[in-house]
């Protein structure tokens, strides 16, 4: 029997094989679908299946001060992280762990029997001090692990709290500096990347993958710290002193516009700022605070005159009888009788307001106003600091002659105490007004190459060189013979100018609410330093700037000098001699003398001897030619005689 | 033989040799973490497929040499014999279940899963009846007998991957040997209604679909090992991680080495892989198909296209479900997949089909007399 295939099993077969290679088109079709065009879904999603990252914290940049000292910096304080795959005892893992960081065992257990691959142990676990770190780590627990993260350290505590700021949970910026140069300060995490099973067990032999952050830049500001010291220090000596509510200081170049300390106090710890009221942390007095500056404003107005050339300060008098009305107001010098015949160096001096609404007058109400808006007043300076108010002029509609007439000592107008230093220090560089910085450059730390460095910015020229000369000479005519003589430094020049004004609640001046202030400068010859300090609400003295702000600007300055390299220098003028000040002496060089010849020598200054008594004075304190009061003491040094 | 046919028989037999060769590549890049977690102390599973491929060979040889292979006699015997072993399987103390299917039978330390030898043991009982067939008439309900009994019992077990293909193979047959279309027709509007009909039964069948349709609805159930499995050829592109850098096979998918290998060489070698291993599996399928076309005798005709198509949707199957194309059902890769069963069912199929290329099916009526069908 034959048997053959017939044909139409064969075009079966084909048929059958036509059905096979669309099967097998249909497969490839459905790889090229999962493998090309969903290949970056599920290439995400695989990413995050597999994802096993523990994070290191980004480390944040440094704050430091102009010479490269830490302000800001940062300390480990790690984070604890758990991955649950790794652990097959988890409520004995919960039970060792909690007591050492503190937190609840249930629900600490609970947290860690989370199902996820990776768990911050927040908040217990965020953190903790280094030592608990080393402590935890001897345990041993499975799949706990230890991140590094960082809090912010700050070595000087307090200091420069309202400038800098501080950060918050995640150590992000909030307030201050740390808010503003956030961008800036924040690093980028490292990261490792385990490799491991579905279980989360390490797999050894593969590679963990390391992924490299950033750390964030450090930022110099123009801060000097010492000077920063310095002027934290009389602030809240005065804050005692005189229980005042609250002090502000500014320290600038006023050659460049660089802001060499800048101070408010009460300050607050930056580490526990969830105590501080908003209100001490939210306001960075120097650039805060807006208020009427009283006296030291009439500085602006001295300048204008000179500028416009109405006055010669030696040769024009001035008859102050007390008052002078100006349309149909009668506004008061602050001296009741009056200072009566002056020139208007003496008016200056003597801080006289009939003597500079005269002045006034001269420049002319729009040339003031002009002078005024040229020296950056009403609006705010371009410091880069955070919070900066813009001051409040009066409007060309409300500025009439009463207007004009208060303008010219300083009342009923508001600035705030940078634009005060900033006009101020144009009025004596020379008439260059500078922009005041605070962010001196930024630096990368990992390579020290610089990203940002400010640059000193003249914004304009507001008066002429030889005018600011007359503005300095007066000024520290001012300070040796008027009203700011208790700024005066010997040897160093000082020029200021002193503030008196009443606070103004809801439109009306506050009786017996002052706040006093004093701008100085030094050397007079060539300004290096601007010191301003304003004091809020004080108590317990006489409430006028040259009695309380006036010597705090001068030891300030003092003391700064030094710093600064502010060599003592000739040529000053020579503190003129009141009934009641104490009597200066200029010290004489004791040292080379013996015991007995001193004895013969000097019968009104006290003298007190240590050392061998038959020695030889090798030092003395205070230094000789320098000046002390009369009924003070000479302390001598003795060595052996040659 | 025709030049032609030769070519064919090579492509064939290298087909069958290179995904062997691949196979005992890719169960050792997939299968050595998983092995060395589960089965630490145990020989590696890519050493063990070797010895497979040792054993399976020697079968191979066997099969080249076994004169009395196209006796009827032979295939109702393999028919009884894997029936019975099926039925076997089922009775608790000889039958073991591994994953939810009672699918084994130890043998000391070896385990034997019937289903894989039923499979070819129908198909050629089916050849053979479809061959011996006088008159016209094609249509016979013994075949559906043949076809059903095995069927029913894998569905006992349950293996419904196996089962399929047992169904396919078996309908392949039927197909070419010129049954009615009108049959398959029916037969297919007959198959949605079971599904459907399935469904209403037993929602959670729904579950399954919906899984299908999308694995994250579920992806801790259901679309498990759909989801383990995408993210293997996914995020492997074009061309892939590189052989061993495999990130599924650390536990992820389990059982790398198993049903989804084409997973990890998807994932290895990418979409290029991927693509070169179907088209090795469609060389040999269709070779195997072209050498069934040029068959005189109809043992050997049906044989062939039985095996083939066997060949064929197995490995349609498998990269389906590991594609995603199909709901996930457990079915080897032939020649790939780890397992002494599996390889050894791939090639015994294969030895069938060089056996009856080179005319066995006139074996058994005229002895020697292979030559005259020669040209």
């Amino acid at each position: 029997m034959r048997r053959f295939i017939e044909s139409k099993m064969r075009k079966r077969l084909r048929l059958a094989f036509l059905m096979l290679a669309l099967l097998f088109a249909a497969l490839v079709v459905k790889l090229f679908q999962v493998q090309i065009i969903r290949n970056p879904e599920l290439t995400e999603k695989a990413m995050e299946n597999w994802d096993r990252e523990l994070p290191f914290a980004g480390v944040r940049g440094e704050i430091l001060d102009r010479s490269g000292r830490k302000i800001i910096g940062n300390k480990v304080a790690p984070t604890l992280y758990f991955m649950p795959s790794q652990n097959r005892d988890i409520p004995a893992a919960a039970a060792a762990l909690a007591p050492l960081i503190g937190a609840d065992k249930s629900r600490l257990e609970e947290q860690m029997s989370k199902r996820a691959s990776i768990i911050k142990l927040a908040p217990e676990g965020k953190n903790i001090p280094y030592d608990t770190a080393i402590q935890i780590g001897r345990l041993g627990i499975p799949g706990l692990y230890t991140g590094v993260d960082y809090v912010r350290d700050y070595p000087y505590g307090n200091m420069l709290s309202r400038l800098v700021g501080f950060t918050g949970y995640d150590n992000q910026g909030l307030a201050g500096i740390e808010y503003e140069y956030e961008k800036v300060l924040t690093g980028k995490g490292e990261k490792i990347r385990m490799f491991t099973d579905a279980r989360g067990n390490p797999l050894p032999h593969v590679g963990d993958g390391w992924i490299r952050g950033k750390a964030g830049a450090n930022i110099e500001l123009t801060i000097d710290l010492r000077i920063q010291e310095i002027v934290e220090r009389e602030l809240s000596q005065a804050m005692l002193k005189y229980d005042a509510d609250q002090a502000l200081a500014i320290v600038m170049d006023p050659g460049t516009g660089e802001i060499l300390a800048l101070a408010s106090a009460p300050n607050f710890d930056p580490s526990d700022y969830a105590s501080v009221d908003p209100s001490i942390y939210n306001r960075n007095l120097p650039v805060w605070m807006t208020f009427e500056p009283g006296s030291t404003f009439k500085i602006i107005t001295l300048a204008s005159a000179l500028e416009e050339g109405v006055v010669n300060l030696k040769e024009d008098s001035f008859f102050d009888p007390g008052h002078v009305t100006v349309g149909g107001a009668r506004l008061r010098c602050w001296k009741r009788e009056g200072h009566g015949p002056q020139t208007f160096l003496e008016v200056v001096e003597n801080s006289c307001n009939p003597g500079f609404i005269e002045l006034g007058r001269r420049v002319g109400p729009d040339k003031l106003t002009e002078y005024i808006r040229n020296f950056g007043f009403g609006s705010t300076t371009g410091s880069g600091i955070a919070g900066e108010a813009s001051g409040i002029l009066f409007s060309k509609e409300a500025y009439g002659p009463v207007e004009h007439a208060t303008t010219s000592f300083g009342q009923g107008i508001s600035v705030t105490p940078i634009q005060q230093a900033q006009a101020v220090a144009a009025a004596v560089n020379g008439g260059r007004l500078m922009q005041p910085y605070i962010v001196k450059r930024i630096v990368d730390p990992e390579t020290g190459k610089e990203i940002e460095r400010s640059e000193p910015v003249v914004k304009r020229q507001v008066i002429s060189e030889e005018a600011s000369g007359k503005v300095r000479e007066a000024l520290e005519s001012v300070v040796a013979n008027g009203s700011g003589r208790n700024a005066f430094t010997d040897g160093l020049r000082v020029g200021g100018k002193t503030g008196t004004a009443q606070k103004v609640e809801e439109g009306r001046y506050k009786d017996g609410d002052y706040i006093v202030s004093f701008i100085g400068f030094a050397p007079a010859d060539d300004p290096d330093i601007l010191v301003y300090v304003a004091v809020d609400g004080p108590e317990n003295e006489v409430q006028f700037g040259g009695v309380i702000s006036a010597p705090m600007v001068g030891r300030i300055i003092s003391d700064i000098a030094p710093l600064r390299g502010i060599e003592p220098r000739d040529g000053q003028m020579e503190r003129e001699y009141r009934w009641g000040d104490p009597v200066q002496i200029r010290v004489p060089d004791l040292t080379g003398r013996s015991r007995d010849e001193l004895v013969k020598m000097f019968h009104t200054i006290r003298i007190e001897w240590n050392g061998p008594p038959e020695g030889q004075v090798i030092r003395q304190l205070p230094a000789p030619g320098t000046m002390m009061e009369e009924s003070g003491i000479i302390h001598l040094y003795a060595g052996p005689a040659d | 033989m025709h030049a032609l046919e030769k070519r064919l028989v090579a492509v064939f037999f290298i087909s069958a040799v290179a995904l062997s060769l691949l196979g005992v590549a890719f169960v050792h890049s997939a299968g050595s973490y998983w092995g060395e977690i589960h089965y630490g102390d145990s020989l590696p599973f890519a050493a063990k497929q070797g010895i497979y491929l040792a054993v399976s060979a020697t079968a191979a040889v066997f099969i080249l040499k076994t004169r009395q292979i196209g006796n009827p006699k032979l295939w109702t015997a393999v028919y009884i014999a894997s029936v019975l072993l099926l039925a076997a399987v089922l009775i608790p103390g000889i039958g073991a279940v591994r994953n939810g299917s009672q699918s084994w039978i130890a043998l000391g330390p070896f385990s034997l899963q019937p289903a894989e030898f039923a499979k070819i043991a129908v198909i050629g009982k089916l050849a053979s009846m479809m061959s011996e067939r006088r008159g016209r008439k094609v249509f016979s309900p013994g075949h559906f007998v043949v076809i059903l009994l095995p069927a029913a019992l894998i569905m006992l077990q349950p293996d419904f991957g196996s089962m399929m293909i047992m169904v396919v193979s078996a309908f392949a047959i039927l197909l070419v040997g010129g049954y009615p279309l009108k049959f398959f027709f029916g037969l297919a509007g007959a198959g949605a209604a079971g599904i459907a009909g399935l469904i209403a039964a037993a929602p959670y069948r729904l579950d399954r679909i919906k899984a299908y349709l999308d694995p994250w609805s579920d992806p801790l159930g259901t679309g498990f090992q759909a989801i383990q499995s995408l993210m293997a050829t996914g995020p492997a592109g074009l061309t892939g991680f590189g052989y061993g850098q495999s990130r599924q096979k650390f536990l992820y998918l389990p059982e790398p080495q198993n049903d989804f290998i084409f997973a990890i060489i998807a994932e290895e070698t990418g979409f290029i892989g991927a693509v070169a291993v179907i088209a090795l599996f469609f060389l040999l399928a269709a070779s195997a198909i072209g050498l069934a076309a040029r068959q005189r005798e109809p043992l050997s005709f049906y044989m062939i296209s039985g095996m083939a198509a066997m060949l064929g949707f197995q490995s349609f199957l498998n990269i389906g479900v590991v594609s995603g194309l199909l709901p996930v059902t457990g079915v080897t890769l032939p020649f790939i997949s780890y397992g002494g069963s599996s390889l050894l069912a791939a090639w015994i199929a294969a030895a069938l089909v060089l056996r009856f290329a080179s005319g066995a099916g006139m074996a058994k009526r005229r002895p020697g007399d292979g030559q005259s069908y020669r040209h």
